[in-house]
């Protein structure tokens, strides 16, 4: 009886919270849903009685929405299987695999997780325009995100918590030490896989400091780029299209995390040493 | 597949006695352990060759750069250490140092400790319906850029007309200048902050507790192990691996926070919520200062260097690897 | 580092300025290159309102492919910041856009190419322009005695009112010498409490920027952050295009913003205004940048006045403000009722292989037709133009205010009206201005203390990287 209780208690409180975390959401979209005249009014007004949505055809009038949702999908869709595949490969050379100068190695790659991408920003993007002749491309936010200090980390202890047993198992079957990785590893840490395939699909989707440096035509634009625009001409926006811009940009994720979702929790329940 | 039997035709190299491939032959391997070292070597190659380029190489151009003065438009001139000097004596960047690693220490305490509260929470004996909703609703935020975030709770933080205070005088609390003084400007932006990321280190914590084997939670059950002590003995030591990185990861992201402070208090009132990064950004990029940049990166990068090889060793001592 | 050096070398070099060829005729040298070679012009604009000029002015150089490249930024300094990083990386511009708050930070780093002798060879075609422009806003445009852009828009801050508020209060519309005790005294009675003496409706706000921000009140109160005088020169122009304009008399060749000024007690007097202001909850706690908020208030009913230009209508009128709710007044006087403004337009970068073509474009953009086309003026007004003839009643039909007529005669009333001061280290300068302005509205410092520490950080920066800016005697 007591531990029935508490559970309640528990419950409640959790969904207080989860109200509390929610909350700026129904504000967002509450509020662009308002007449940008009204974008203050006081009382806030959860449930927009007359919704408005003339704050979400000016979206679509004002930047080509369409177009930079695409290229969003583009940059976000090819990092993500870029840096599934180079971290896969690290990450299993790290934990598993043993040959000399691997601590020194991994501490310089870890090291370079630390550095501000404000640091490397000029001379990237002089390489990419001058050298490379990429200046104005989606490739130009592409080719430097495909190396991934942190999906390296991530895969490298997902794989360390799969025992050696599997290894030595394998190796008696008489796989070869590439086998062993693609055909019994790989499939263990899917879990981990999907973790940073929804995470580092999400972060690049989200981006802004690069792309605003490295994209100049509207065109080209990923939509956080896009939604900045919206502040129009001297910053003459209204907040309302702007968060409607915001609550726009949204749904393509949402729609990813809503599939990945279930790959996600399931690739983490798979993992470890239930496989 | 092309590149194993590369591999192991390297492998297969006469030993020449030295050079560059002298650890393939080495007696001390045998053949087997020299193909896998092979493959470790391949396998890293796109990572390593990726950094280079996009990493490693042009930090230390910037590197390079923070003995220079460079305003872009004339050629860079040698000033050796002149930069570092002035950072010394700079205020307004040690403000920011000192703002950054008060914002880590908060942040980072914060975002660790509720997404272990809720994660424990949300991993108990409870109806589906709830649980799925519970895990999509702490990792929504994660679904905005930070850009978003920051504009958004921008005005709801807002002082005379952000619907916090809006509900905090409903109450009968004065309204909190939550935006506009010193006292509270890093706390609020440090709160947009681990409203935004909470979800991650959530999800991580999820992922790591459900990794616990039932086996040896089983055996906590017949050795009677409940509530806290459970906790405490049993699953954080299973957890500590999936702490380190969280903690080592929240560190360098809270390190190198721009985007929250920049859009929201523009680092003001004064320098009440400047960042290292911030700083950085405004000496090279808004006062093309590059030199000067660039030794204010160097600065940063030393300090997150440290901090994170602090923990790592700290953490011989508390995690604990099956 | 030899790539560094190099690259700095290549600037360098790309920074010498090229005299201008003789005129093209109609099929001119850059025609003769084969139909399938168009020659790509890279201006920094945004395609979304300045596409129909693009299109205007390729369908009458067919030769001619242009680009927009759209740069956007939270403040003026900020997209300055982004074109300079974009040169420094090696990308070739043609023409950049810069207002006042950037325009000399182009011309003094030598990255802008001065339009004098291309205003002397069109002298003819161009006097219409220039009789059509007030003199303040060309010289505004001036460094050193070059001109460096053709003025294309501008906005003086003039004072916004919501008129509702001002009924409700009791007061019709203020006279155009209407003084800070008038202003004060509206204020406080639109201004509305409630039981708590927590503020509802504020009469009057401010953003923390450059332009706007208490700058207004510092120039009402005759004094300026900086030290101003005039650069000799530009006599070539007002001699040839100004002669009979006594609105030009005394013009140089630019601004000079020198020595900082910072804690000049008229400067102090008029922060202390503003702290009172928001002590009292006449005002509220300031605002960041570029003033979206401040349009939301003041759209919602809740802001009774706030220092705008002529950018403010097509925005108040597309957030839905209907025309009538909200009026103008030139802002009121102090010891003077001197105006600050700021203005934008297209320059030439020094970089450009193709000069002769991109002086074409500046000068269909200023001209009547160039302008007309322009989304920035069309269909709502998103700027005022720069062009006397264009502000007009049509202009402000639909979206108001009733009063437009303010907008030009600030400077027509008011030759001493004058640019924000933005010498070519005025992003840094902007940054510690805005920083303690910050804390003297927080009231963690006083208007005296933050005003001498803001100009102990100027002085430092003056003294760090001053030289250079002007071509200074001795």
């Amino acid at each position: 009886m007591r531990y029935r209780l508490g559970y309640w208690i528990g419950l409640i409180l959790l969904l207080l919270f989860s109200f509390v975390v929610l909350a700026p959401f129904a504000w967002v979209v509450a509020t662009s849903l308002r007449t940008p005249a009204e974008s203050f009014s006081v009382p806030p007004q959860w449930i927009p009685i007359h919704p408005d949505f003339s704050n979400y055809q000016q979206v679509f009038e004002r930047i080509p929405f369409w177009k930079q949702i695409f290229n969003s999908f583009v940059v976000s869709g090819s990092i993500v299987l870029g840096q599934l595949t180079t971290a896969a490969l690290a990450g299993y050379a790290f934990a598993h695999l043993n040959f000399p100068g691997k601590n020194v190695l991994f501490w310089l790659i870890m090291a370079t997780m630390m550095i501000p991408i404000q640091a490397t920003i000029i001379p990237v993007y002089i390489l990419m325009s001058r050298y490379l002749d990429l200046a104005d491309t989606l490739q130009s936010l592409i080719f430097p995100a495909l190396p991934t200090a942190f999906g390296t980390f991530l895969l490298r202890q997902y794989f360390l918590t799969i025992p050696r047993d599997y290894e030595e198992a394998a190796m008696i079957d008489g796989a070869n030490p590439f086998q062993v990785f693609y055909r019994i590893y790989l499939p263990l840490v899917s879990g981990g896989l999907a973790v940073l395939a929804v995470l580092s699909f999400n972060g690049h989707w989200n981006e802004f400091f690069r792309p605003l440096i490295f994209l100049v035509s509207k065109e080209k634009f990923t939509i956080p780029l896009g939604l900045f625009d919206l502040q129009g001409y001297m910053m003459t926006g209204s907040i309302s299209v702007v968060l409607a811009g915001i609550v726009l940009s949204m749904i393509p994720v949402l729609l990813v995390y809503l599939v990945g979702q279930r790959y996600l929790i399931e690739g983490i329940m798979m993992g470890g040493l239930k496989g | 597949m092309a590149h194993m039997q590369n591999a192991s035709q390297i492998s297969k190299q006469p030993g020449t006695g030295g050079g560059p491939l002298a650890w393939l032959t080495a007696n001390t391997l045998t053949g087997m352990r020299r193909r896998k070292a092979a493959m470790g070597y391949l396998f890293l190659l796109p990572t390593v060759l990726g950094i280079l380029i996009f990493t490693a190489g042009p930090v230390l151009v910037s590197f390079g750069l923070s003995f220079f003065q460079w305003n872009v438009f004339t050629a860079p001139q040698l000033v050796g250490a002149e930069n570092y000097q002035r950072l010394i004596t700079d205020k307004q960047v040690l403000t920011s140092f000192l703002n950054t690693f008060r914002f880590v220490a908060m942040a980072v305490t914060t975002q660790i400790v509720l997404a272990l509260i809720l994660a424990l929470a949300v991993t108990q004996k409870m109806g589906r319906f709830f649980r799925y909703y519970f895990r999509s609703a702490f990792f929504l935020p994660l679904l905005m850029s930070s850009a978003a975030v920051s504009i958004s709770l921008g005005y709801m933080f807002h002082r005379e007309f952000g619907v916090v205070n809006y509900y905090l005088t409903l109450i009968g609390l004065p309204r909190v200048p939550w935006l506009n003084s010193s006292t509270w400007a890093l706390i609020t932006v440090m709160i947009a902050y681990v409203w935004h990321q909470l979800g991650f280190t959530f999800i991580l914590f999820i992922g790591g507790l459900t990794n616990i084997s039932p086996e040896i939670l089983d055996a906590a059950d017949v050795d009677g192990a409940t509530g806290l002590r459970r906790i405490w003995h049993i699953i954080l030591p299973m957890l500590s691996p999936t702490l380190l990185f969280a903690i080592v990861v929240s560190v360098i992201g809270a390190l190198q926070v721009f985007e929250q402070p920049y859009i929201m208090t523009r680092g003001g009132p004064g320098d009440a919520s400047r960042t290292a990064v911030m700083v950085m950004y405004e000496a090279a990029f808004k006062n093309l200062e590059f030199g000067y940049g660039s030794a204010i990166t160097v600065i940063l990068f030393i300090v997150i260097m440290l901090v994170t090889m602090a923990q790592f060793w700290l953490s011989r001592r508390w995690v604990f690897y099956q | 580092m030899a790539g560094l050096t190099s690259l700095g070398m290549t600037l360098v070099a790309c920074s010498t300025p090229a005299a201008p060829q003789a005129p093209a005729a109609e099929q001119g040298s850059e025609s003769a290159a084969p139909a399938a070679e168009k020659i790509l012009l890279r201006v920094q604009g945004n395609a979304t309102n300045e596409q129909p000029l693009a299109d205007l002015f390729m369908e009458r150089n067919g030769q001619v492919e242009i680009e927009y490249i759209n740069v956007t930024g939270i403040d003026h300094e900020e997209v300055a910041s982004k074109i300079l990083s974009m040169v420094a990386a090696g990308q070739t511009l043609d023409i950049g856009f810069a207002a006042t708050e950037a325009t000399q930070l182009y011309a003094g780093q030598g990255l802008a190419e001065p339009l004098d002798e291309y205003v002397k060879r069109d002298e003819a075609e161009l006097a219409e322009y220039f009789a059509d422009v007030h003199p303040s806003l060309i010289e505004a445009m001036m460094w050193e005695g070059s001109l460096y852009e053709l003025s294309r828009d501008f906005n003086a801050a003039n004072m916004y009112y919501n008129t509702e508020l001002f009924a409700e209060a009791g007061y019709d519309h203020p006279a155009s010498d209407w003084t800070v005790e008038d202003f004060l005294e509206i204020a406080r009675a639109i201004t509305k409490k409630n039981a708590s003496g927590e503020t509802e409706v504020f009469g009057y706000a401010w953003t923390n920027r450059l332009w706007g921000s208490w700058m207004p009140w510092i120039f009402v109160n005759e004094s300026n952050l900086l030290t101003e005088e005039r650069a000799p020169g530009g006599e070539w122009l007002w001699q040839t295009f100004y002669k009979d304009d006594p609105a030009a008399e005394g013009r140089g060749g630019g601004f000079r913003w020198l020595a900082p000024k910072a804690n000049d007690p008229a400067n102090v007097e008029a922060l202390e205004l503003m702290q009172e202001l928001t002590r009292e909850g006449t005002a509220p706690a300031i605002e960041l940048g570029g003033g979206q908020t401040l349009q939301g208030f003041f759209t919602s009913g809740k802001l009774g006045m706030t220092p705008a230009g002529g950018f403010w209508a097509g925005g108040l009128h597309n957030a839905g403000m209907p025309k009538g709710a909200f009026d103008v007044q030139l802002f009121p006087k102090w010891k003077s009722q001197r105006h600050q403004f700021g203005t934008g337009g297209k320059f030439m970068f020094t970089g450009s292989e193709h000069k002769d073509i991109a002086w074409e474009f500046q000068k269909l953009e200023v001209s009547k037709e160039g302008m007309a086309v322009n989304g920035i003026f069309n269909p709502v007004i998103l700027t005022t133009p720069s062009r006397r003839s264009m502000v007009n009643a049509e202009a402000f039909a639909e979206t108001g205010p009733e009063h437009w007529e303010v907008f030009y005669s600030t400077l027509d009333d008011h030759p001493d009206t004058a640019p924000i001061p933005a010498p070519p280290i005025s992003n840094a300068m902007t940054n510690i201005f805005t920083k303690y302005t910050g804390l003297a509205m927080t009231f963690e410092l006083t208007a005296q203390q933050a005003l001498d520490q803001m100009q102990a950080e100027l002085e430092e920066l003056y003294a760090r990287q001053g030289q250079n800016m002007y071509k200074l005697e001795g």
